[in-house]
């Protein structure tokens, strides 16, 4: 792959910019919304939920601006937005931008006032959990102090959620942001092949851990923790580590799981690799197995315009069949946070209603389970939806690795 | 306990949590007496400052009710945490506004004055978080189920507690201090003409996290020495290679021990061009007047104070620049921009850590340099703990 020096990416073209903002000032104009804002969220490094949480506060104003930080005010109507930053300096997209003089809440309400939405129907990004977008942030992802700021300056308006007007913007990726993804997918498996040629008994974990980043910011991803999990089999759930981990040894025998993601134009994109460090039991075989056919089958169904209710219950019924058991682990792939999430806990039951489209990008992931639930396994990547089915956005072979 | 926690949770993540069940003690007790103070009768941490949770839970993510009574907190966590801090959470999942409003009815807040922390940026800590930190509708849902509970900020009331580190807190500032300075070490040897940006930015990074390092963000300033608005970068650096004459000034920030450092200086590749020289001098009388200042008793607006006046008598320009060590968004925050107005009232303590790094500029600005690291306020003065030598580096 090519090293950071020689990469040419001049970043997303205004074309990008003006698709993004059409398909939000559409769906806002379907719902009959003047404007939509995206306030300021919270800070997710100070929020310290999971990482996809972190990553996906701020990522409306990321889509809408380029900017790291950003609060848009987008009329529907079709005139400019407005944009709000703390930025160092503006970009190809928004060259000049509003900073903040004294509170973000005072820049929010004067920059709705400058566009007329005193007594408007404004429609706000964020303001609780989406099915497209921050589906894990069960109370949205809003700052508390300038919203309420806004809400008081601006007592005649009338402020709704919209969370899935910019969200449903989101789901669907266009040419550039598939390219991003597919040159991300593949920073991933080069640190999955780094993680592979390094873990061996003896190895430190903490070293490890930062070889396989290292690889990946080599080749020119933004940063974003590996997870990584090690341990024997059979003494509960393996740890999880999201930093270098200390004093921690591989042994023999160990299984190792991670979420291994590479950041590139601002789209997280993830593969994920199980790793024994010896030879694999043969009674884990089955559920390898079913979990390599689960995977395929779920390629085959991802097609555009079916529900998930169908796609979900043919993969968490796909175990039965065999004895075992089965559960879907996915969700989109994004600027972060996104959806729709599927996961063991969830069972993706508010999603079943939501329809596959063409172009999303999914990370698909599932779950087996051996028939006496000893032993699970979760094998997966970054997969596009085409008229065919799904076609994964880089070349791996589902299963686990076995370094003995 | 009325909150009946969920059945499924995601993997527990493992974070240091190395401090003391005495250091623990020693918050909390802080925070009840400031709070008590302040009028409080309880303080609540809630969704969205994960700073200050983590500062009194050493847990990654929690939210915590504390009375200022002396009861035992409630504490709310997710994935299964739990520490020696906080053996038994609550524990949730992704529902934080239920649990927080239960906690506060569990501890007969009703009709409280409950001092919320960071709900505006602080003296000391959230210092760059203007509007404050907290989740809005998490904590409208907590203010609507109480209406005859008063809420006020009381960010200041945990901001004054981290503001003042303990000898625990201290050691770890220090092991910090070192990983940083290994990062820019790092830098220093690894940058030279014709080396690839992002390559230099990620083995960088790496030598922080060989070192145990949590993340933080590497910046990188890297452009021609001329450059009139040189580019930033908080991630690699793509498409770039090291040119002769590049100007590279790094932050190189560690976390050991949840305490965030930084450390700063300039690299040219080349010789460092006469215009700058006098530049440089202005900045080294600047710092180390600066260094001489700080003892206990001494105020950040006298440090501001001191470096405008050196600048101007030079018939140059210099600004005091500094921010709080501690677990994140620390203060005091004296920045070009704001001039320190926040911080203009506060005086130091022993046990204060600050990253001095002030700007030193030609009188038409072109020319800025900057170079600094982590200092530790002590009864005596102030203790350097940055080791490096005053001066940009030269790499021919």
């Amino acid at each position: 792959m090519e090293a950071p020096a020689e990469i040419d990416w001049p970043g997303y073209s205004l074309a990008e910019r003006d698709w993004r903002w059409a398909r939000v000032r559409a769906a806002a104009a379907k719902e009959n919304f003047d404007c939509i804002l995206v306030p300021l969220c919270v800070d997710g490094r100070n929020l310290h939920l999971s990482l996809e949480q972190a990553r996906g506060t701020r990522s409306d104003g990321r889509f809408l601006t380029g900017l790291d930080n950003a609060a848009v005010v987008l009329p529907t109507d079709g005139r400019a937005p407005i944009v709000i930053s703390d930025d160092d300096c503006g970009n190809d997209w928004i060259p000049e931008f509003r900073p903040v003089e004294n509170s973000w809440g005072e820049a929010m309400a004067r920059a709705l006032g400058d566009l007329g939405m005193e007594r408007a129907r404004i429609g706000v990004s964020g303001l609780r959990r989406g099915f497209y977008t921050h589906g894990r942030a069960f109370h949205g992802v809003v700052n508390h102090g300038s919203y309420a700021e806004v809400l008081r300056r601006l007592p005649n308006a009338r402020f709704e959620n919209a969370t899935e007007v910019v969200g449903h913007a989101r789901y669907v990726k266009s040419a550039e942001q598939i390219a991003c993804l597919r040159r991300g997918a593949a920073i991933a498996a080069a640190g999955i092949d780094k993680m592979i040629e390094l873990a061996r008994p003896g190895m430190d974990e903490g070293l490890l851990y930062t070889r396989v980043m290292q690889r990946l910011i080599g080749l020119g991803s933004e940063y974003y923790p590996l997870a990584f999990y090690s341990g024997l089999h059979g003494g509960g759930r393996l740890p999880r580590f999201e930093n270098p981990a200390e004093g921690r040894t591989l042994r023999a025998d160990y299984r190792i799981a991670n979420e291994v993601d590479a950041v590139f134009g601002g789209l997280i994109a993830q593969e994920q690799q199980p790793i024994f460090l010896g030879r694999i039991p043969d009674a884990w075989k089955p559920a390898i197995a079913l979990q390599r056919d689960m995977y395929d089958t779920a390629l085959e169904h991802l097609t555009p315009g079916r529900p998930f209710a169908e796609f979900m219950d043919r993969i968490n019924g796909f175990g039965e069949k065999r004895g075992m058991k089965s559960r879907l682990l996915m969700h989109g792939r994004g600027y972060g946070d996104d959806g729709p999430l599927f996961t063991p806990q969830n069972h993706g039951g508010r999603n079943r209603d939501l329809l596959i489209e063409k172009d999303c990008v999914f990370i698909v992931k599932p779950i087996a389970y051996s028939a006496d639930g000893s032993f699970d396994t979760s094998w997966g990547g970054c997969v596009l939806v085409t008229e065919k089915g799904g076609v994964p956005l880089v070349k791996r072979t589902p299963g686990m690795i076995e370094n003995v | 306990m009325p909150w009946t926690p969920p059945a499924g949770a995601g993997a527990t993540v493992q974070i240091w949590n190395g401090y003391s069940l005495a250091e623990r003690d020693r918050r909390w007790n802080a925070v009840r007496a400031n709070a008590i103070e302040a009028g409080f009768d309880c303080i609540l941490i809630p969704l969205g400052n994960g700073a200050d949770a983590r500062y009194l839970t050493q847990l990654r993510c929690s939210a915590m009710a504390l009375p200022a009574d002396g009861r035992a907190p409630i504490v709310i966590a997710d994935r299964s945490s739990t520490n020696e801090w906080v053996p038994a959470p609550w524990q949730t999942g992704r529902e934080w506004a239920e649990p927080m409003a239960e906690a506060l009815g569990d501890l007969g807040m009703e009709r409280a004055r409950i001092g919320v922390a960071g709900l505006r940026g602080g003296t000391v800590t959230h210092c760059a978080a203007l509007d404050g930190v907290v989740n809005h509708t998490a904590f409208e849902f907590v203010r609507e189920r109480f209406p005859h509970a008063q809420f006020a900020d009381a960010t200041d009331v945990v901001g004054l507690v981290r503001f003042v580190k303990s000898a625990e807190e201290i050691a770890w500032v220090r092991e910090s201090a070192r990983a940083a300075e290994a990062g820019l070490e790092a830098l220093i040897q690894l940058a030279r003409p014709g080396a690839d940006a992002g390559a230099l930015y990620a083995d960088a990074l790496a030598r922080l996290l060989e070192l145990r390092s949590e993340y933080f963000p590497l910046t990188l300033t890297l452009d021609s020495i001329d450059a009139p608005r040189p580019r930033r970068y908080a991630n690699p650096p793509l498409g770039r290679r090291l040119g002769a004459n590049a100007l590279i000034a790094g932050e190189v920030n560690a976390i050991r021990g949840a305490q965030l450092t930084q450390v700063s200086q300039p690299i040219v590749l080349g010789r460092v061009p006469e215009a700058w020289q006098p530049v440089i001098d202005l900045h080294r009388e600047v710092y180390e007047a600066g260094l001489a200042l700080m003892k206990p008793g001494a105020s950040f607006a006298a440090l501001v104070d001191l470096a405008a006046g050196l600048g101007a008598q030079r018939g140059r320009k210099a600004i005091a620049r500094l921010h709080g060590c501690g677990y994140g968004d620390d203060g005091p925050l004296v920045t070009e921009k704001n001039g320190g107005a926040r911080a203009c009232a506060l005086t130091m303590a022993p046990g204060n850590a600050f990253v001095w790094k002030p700007l030193a500029m030609s009188a038409d600005e072109k020319i800025r340099f900057s170079f600094g690291g982590p200092v530790l306020v002590t009864e005596r003065g102030c203790e350097n703990l940055f080791t490096r030598a005053h001066g940009m580096i030269a790499i021919a």
